[in-house]
């Protein structure tokens, strides 16, 4: 998971470059939302990732214009092997399974990002809101929080679902959320109690601007970076917990999304049987989606903190050898 | 080696080696010189049961009772649903009915000992029938809603008193119902939750050795069948899941499965030499719809949604197949084809009609709307939820491409998957619209058309019925039910060709496939196997007590 | 002082958080599981039967809701956690026999990857600008985010259907006969070899890239450059300065993850037919046997909330800084 290093020398003037910093210039948000661009833009990780993650947006917006056969239609031959009809192949149904992957896309996203987005939300509150209202407040929700991180999530998933087994994406939703939401909200909680004593705060607060308005419009911009780190930490767990779950069968069945797809290839036997690619292709494409998000968020690490990046050993002659001098990686 | 003392044992011993004769020439080389050299040969069972054996064999408890009932317990006669309910003598030599059917009396084999030893007596089957009626949680048939008396009557003879006429119910006291020795059992203090590590029990097998991967069946050398059982070991492994089970079951490391195979030409046929498989229908997978639903009690809308479903296409791409297409009629060919009024069933033609459908909705005044689904006079649209068990995934298929099928002459149907549990309180409370569902049924047409017709086997909606869950009821058709019993077999046909009628005009449930048996077996190794041809019993080792019908009649092939 | 009894009243609390789930949870649920267990046994089913059985099992369903409480939290502190329905044996049976399997599989291979991925992270680190720091980021990232059934899928395919060494179900053989022989080691072996396989896969990662993250914190700092000023060898301050202080996050997430060995036993052994906990977890929770599901369920978060104990104590003694500041 990510660790955001805080910057050192907390409470001086903010430095210009680093990501997240109130600058003399423009409003904070605004100015965190070009230095992620320029970032992503220059980090090689960050493109990688963004640009599976623009794909798989593709497939997911107009799965229509890419796979023109129905995906849940069972009009074709019955296990085909791959063919210029059929890029995949069929299942023994006589669905297309080309067809499925592309449709599958969708599903898949909007599950990751709608339980991302609202993990995110969820941990902002209970992580944020904590460390700023103090007190009760702070005791009250973080018990909440340290529960649900303590108990093992995966088991607790398993129990919760299956009181809605094979229904359909809202409990799944929920149950994510609530089950994942915790690690991000003891992170953004951890950032926040560290900011909430800067300057800025305490300028802030000397010119008698409300508590939210503080919290919306001074913190929650300086925490850009972390936010956006949690949402992609949550996005990669996200995936992968309901990929899992939808394989082990407590998914709706009829639902069309990667993991769905892994459950009927399970079914059916497809490793067994010789039909490789229904098993393989969602299983790769929920590799790749998961990698996207990892990668992106590995380097929103290094965004943050720039010790962790690349460096190049720069050997010169007569120098010691172990000298190093850090570059920015291109 | 024991001598032939009995008719009855003369009549048992017949009737296997004639089942055995007609098996095919491939069958037993001389088993005149097999009697004598003893049993021999391991035979495997592939079997997937999901957890690893607790080495429990309490054939009253409903986990486990496949495992002992059959080749280690045995009933008092053997009944072949594959021939409607043809029935041979297994612990019984006979029997007779009388006093208008109400009064049957069984005549026991002689010469049967327990495994420990002792004697076997009618005693001990009046003692298991009134250990049922002692704990109600031990009669799993109901035995005792239709019996009043079970006793003994002089040396060897067995009397029981039903109710009412009970030639429909022989089925479960006779071949249902697993008689326990009276001599352990009356000593234990709560037989429900007793666990019978060590079943005493008068079959051909007894347990030798159990441990949590494996239970070892072995040939009870003091059989009552002199030559009997052949094969000397048996092996049930404990599978936890399918993939394991179906690969051992292609390698040929196992030899007897009763297993779903997808894809089976690849996966197993091709396999290995002498891999076969037969998968025999008993009863139907059915739509039952909630009769007391003010709009699904229009039989217009059922008659149209029997006419949208093209059955062979849910057969082969919801059911690889394997399931046969069922019938309106409510008649499981090919297995109860002699039943089946062919002429009824072509007067009406419930065959796939989505033209058909659409008119019987038009002509019953419903209306097409604009999203392309039906509206009722009132406005109320053709929409409904089907309820379906999730863990089914060839029943999710089905109802996928069912609910397809309905879009396309224009009902709207929404299938819910749901957990077992969640499936059986809705279905038996009738809190559902359309449920996709099985009856148990039995050896013949009549007894799954009784679960699906028979008012008292319902129960009004928020109440437990244990069938009938469409809540179907008309007393014309209870009294056709209740002549049943007491019919000679030609008027019994006449009945069930009446209730072919009523499930034709009134479709209290719509039929879509036909469940199977799921039996794979390999002849290389083995013979003896209830095939297509020779139907002489249900063939997988899942089934009770047939599992041990079965394994005394198979073979090993010397190589 | 205070920071331990702090730690104490939050696993106290926290267990009767379980507790009270495990309790509320299963019934909620429709349906009764003799229902279900009847259901399988061909339906013929009277209400008589269904209440006798009931009886016969323990399950008590018609006193009040605080009363069954009551009586479920003695029973539980007494270690009784009733009779499973699937299996017809008392629960602490079926745990007991399955408990070993999961620890065994799931925790060695868990301390493995750890060790494993630690050592590559601190040699990573450490050369800083080599082709290994460069490729352990982009690899790693994404092997940590393959889900694992794939993998097991994956190693299934390629490994398991081709060479019968690599047994893809099951813990072992029923031809073996369980005990200290040395067949039956080496067939428990085999049958260990692809789920840990695909454990060490997907779980090296992480351990590798935090390792990694801390230790070029560390090496920033300003002792390790007096180190190297001092002229100690590399090895030592590789060792004995950075990676003894970069260890510590990672020594206390190593602890906790060892509670999660039981929490992430599932999908490995659904995918290889293991029969250790998350196993059975699954099956109780597919047949409706609650009373297996919760026990399971709080053996695991007890394992987790000890764990994490642990390893809140085994950082306040190896890092002075946290028993001071607090």
């Amino acid at each position: 998971m990510a660790t955001m290093q805080i910057p050192a020398g907390a409470g001086q003037a903010p430095e210009a470059g680093l990501p997240g910093m109130p600058g003399s210039a423009g409003t904070a948000s605004e100015r965190a939302a070009g230095r992620i661009w320029r970032a992503v833009k220059s980090n090689k990780k960050a493109l990688t990732g963004a640009i599976i993650l623009l794909l798989f947006v593709i497939m997911a917006i107009i799965p229509g214009q890419i796979a023109h056969d129905p995906p849940q239609a069972f009009i074709y031959g019955r296990s085909l092997g791959p063919s210029a009809q059929h890029l995949l192949g069929t299942t023994p149904s006589g669905q297309d399974i080309f067809a499925q992957v592309i449709w599958g896309a969708r599903e898949t996203l909007i599950i990751a990002l709608v339980s991302g987005l609202l993990s995110t939300l969820l941990s902002m509150i209970m992580g944020i809101g904590a460390a700023y209202l103090g007190g009760w407040w702070d005791n009250g929700l973080n018990l909440i929080t340290d529960i649900l991180l303590v108990i093992p999530t995966f088991p607790l998933l398993i129990v919760i679902i299956s009181y809605y087994p094979h229904s359909s994406l809202i409990p799944l939703i929920a149950v994510l959320v609530i089950t994942g939401y915790s690690y991000g909200a003891r992170q953004l909680r951890a950032e926040a109690l560290s900011l909430r004593n800067r300057d800025f705060l305490e300028a802030a607060r000397v010119r008698g601007e409300r508590r939210f308005y503080i919290i919306f419009v001074e913190i929650i911009p300086s925490m850009t970076s972390l936010i956006m780190a949690v949402f992609l930490g949550t996005a990669v767990y996200n995936v992968i917990a309901a990929a899992t779950l939808q394989f082990i069968g407590f998914g709706d069945p009829n639902s069309l999304s990667w993991g769905t797809m892994l459950y009927w290839a399970e079914n059916g036997e497809a490793l067994q049987t010789g039909q490789y690619l229904w098993a393989i292709a969602p299983g790769l494409c929920i590799a790749l989606l998961g990698a996207a998000f990892a990668l992106l968020n590995y380097a929103f690490d290094e965004i943050g903190n720039p010790a962790l990046q690349r460096v190049k050993l720069t050997r010169r002659r007569h120098s010691p050898p172990w000298r190093i001098r850090a570059e920015r990686a291109r | 080696m024991r001598r032939l003392k009995s008719l009855g044992v003369l009549i048992g011993t017949a009737g296997l080696l004639t089942a055995l004769a007609a098996c095919g020439a491939s069958s037993s080389p001389g088993s005149a010189g097999k009697s004598t050299a003893g049993p021999s040969g391991t035979l495997t069972i592939s079997n997937e049961f999901g957890s690893t054996w607790t080495c429990q064999f309490n054939p009253y408890n409903p986990n486990f009772s496949t495992l002992p009932f059959g080749p280690v317990y045995e009933p008092l006669a053997f009944v072949d649903n594959l021939e409607s309910g043809k029935a041979s003598p297994w612990l019984a030599s006979s029997w007779a009915w009388s006093n208008g059917d109400k009064t049957l009396t069984f005549t026991m084999r002689k010469g049967v000992t327990w495994s420990d030893g002792k004697p076997f007596s009618a005693a001990d089957v009046v003692f298991t029938f009134n250990l049922l009626k002692k704990y109600p949680a031990l009669d799993l048939n109901s035995d005792w809603s239709f019996l009043t008396s079970v006793t003994q009557k002089g040396t060897d003879q067995v009397v029981m008193n039903f109710k009412t006429a009970g030639t429909a119910d022989f089925y479960y006291v006779a071949d249902q119902t697993a008689i326990v020795p009276e001599h352990i059992w009356s000593k234990i203090s709560n037989p429900v939750t007793w666990s019978d590590k060590n079943p005493i029990g008068t079959g051909a097998y007894v347990v030798s050795s159990c441990t949590a991967e494996n239970i070892t069946y072995t040939a009870n050398k003091h059989y009552y069948l002199p030559g009997y059982p052949k094969v000397e070991t048996v092996n049930y492994p404990a599978y936890l899941s399918n993939n394991a089970a179906n690969a051992d079951l292609a390698s040929g490391k196992d030899q007897w499965g009763n297993q779903f195979i997808p894809s089976i030409q690849q996966a197993y046929v091709a396999k290995n030499p002498g891999n076969k498989y037969w998968f025999p229908p008993t009863v139907n997978n059915e739509i039952f719809v909630n009769l007391k639903n003010s709009v699904l009690s229009n039989v217009a809308v059922r008659e149209a949604m029997s006419y949208a479903i093209d059955r062979s296409k849910v057969s082969l791409d919801g059911e690889y197949g394997y399931e046969p297409p069922a019938n309106q009629t409510g008649i499981v060919e090919p297995t109860y084809s002699s039943w089946l009024d062919s002429s009824l069933a072509a007067k009406y033609n419930y065959s796939y009609n989505p033209t058909k459908a659409k008119q019987i909705l038009q002509a019953a005044g419903y209306k097409m709307g604009s999203d392309g689904i039906f509206n009722t006079p009132s406005g109320q649209p053709l929409s409904f939820s089907i309820i379906n068990i999730g863990d089914y995934s060839d029943w999710v298929a089905s109802m996928q491409i069912v609910a397809q099928e309905f879009k396309a002459v224009g009902i709207d149907l929404s299938v819910e998957n749901l957990a077992s549990n969640a499936y059986d309180a809705d279905l038996y409370t009738g809190k559902y619209q359309l449920a996709y569902g099985t009856e148990s049924g039995g050896p013949g047409p009549f007894y799954e058309l009784r679960q699906w017709l028979l008012s008292s086997n319902s129960a009004p909606i928020g109440q437990t019925a244990s069938s009938n869950w469409e809540r179907y009821s008309n007393p014309a058709t209870d009294n056709l039910l209740a002549e049943y019993p007491a019919a000679s077999p030609a008027q019994q046909h006449q009945i069930v060709d009446q209730l072919e009628q009523i499930m034709l005009t009134d479709l209290p449930v719509i039929p879509v496939t036909e469940s199977v048996d799921w039996f794979e077996y390999n002849t290389s190794d083995f013979t003896g196997w209830s095939t297509q041809s020779d139907p002489y019993a249900q063939p997988g080792p899942a089934i009770t007590p047939d599992f041990g019908w079965v394994l005394m009649r198979l073979d090993p092939v010397s190589h | 002082m205070r920071h331990a009894l702090h730690r104490l009243g939050f696993f106290v609390v926290t267990l009767w958080a379980c507790v009270t789930l495990n309790f509320v949870l299963p019934r909620l649920m429709p349906g009764s599981p003799i229902l279900d267990m009847m259901a399988k046994y061909r339906g013929h089913v009277t209400q008589k039967a269904l209440e006798a059985i009931e009886t016969a099992f323990g399950i008590e369903t018609h006193a009040s809701l605080l009363t069954q409480y009551w009586q479920y939290l003695g029973n539980t502190a007494r270690g009784n956690f009733g009779i499973s329905l699937t299996q017809s044996e008392p629960v602490s049976q079926v745990i007991g026999g399955a408990v070993w399997w999961t620890l065994g599989l799931i925790g060695v291979t868990t301390v493995l990857a750890f060790i494993l991925g630690t050592l590559i992270g601190i040699v990573g680190a450490w050369r800083r600008g080599g082709w290994l720091d460069g490729i352990l980021p982009p690899v790693f990232v994404i092997t940590s985010s393959i889900p694992f059934f794939w993998v097991g899928m994956l190693l299934i395919l390629l490994v398991g259907r081709f060479d019968p060494r690599f047994p893809t179900s099951g813990a072992y053989a029923y031809g073996t006969t369980p005990g200290f022989n040395w067949p039956f080691i080496t067939d428990v072996l085999q049958h260990a070899l692809l789920p840990a396989l695909a454990i060490l896969v997907t779980s090296i990662g992480g351990w590798i890239l935090t390792m990694r993250n801390t230790m070029v914190t560390v090496l920033a700092e300003d002792y390790v450059r007096m180190a190297r000023a001092k002229g100690l060898p590399g090895w030592r301050i590789m060792f004995d300065y950075a990676a003894r202080n970069a260890m510590l996050p990672n020594l206390s997430g190593f602890a906790m993850s060892l509670g999660f060995v039981l929490s992430g036993a599932i999908v490995v052994e659904y995918l290889f037919s293991y029969q250790g906990v998350g196993y059975y977890l699954l099956l109780g929770v597919v047949n409706q046997d609650y009373a297996l599901v919760q026990a399971l369920f709080l053996l695991i978060t007890v394992a987790v909330l000890v764990a994490i104990l642990a390893a809140d104590l085994l950082t306040a003694v190896l890092d002075p800084r946290t028993r001071t500041g607090g």
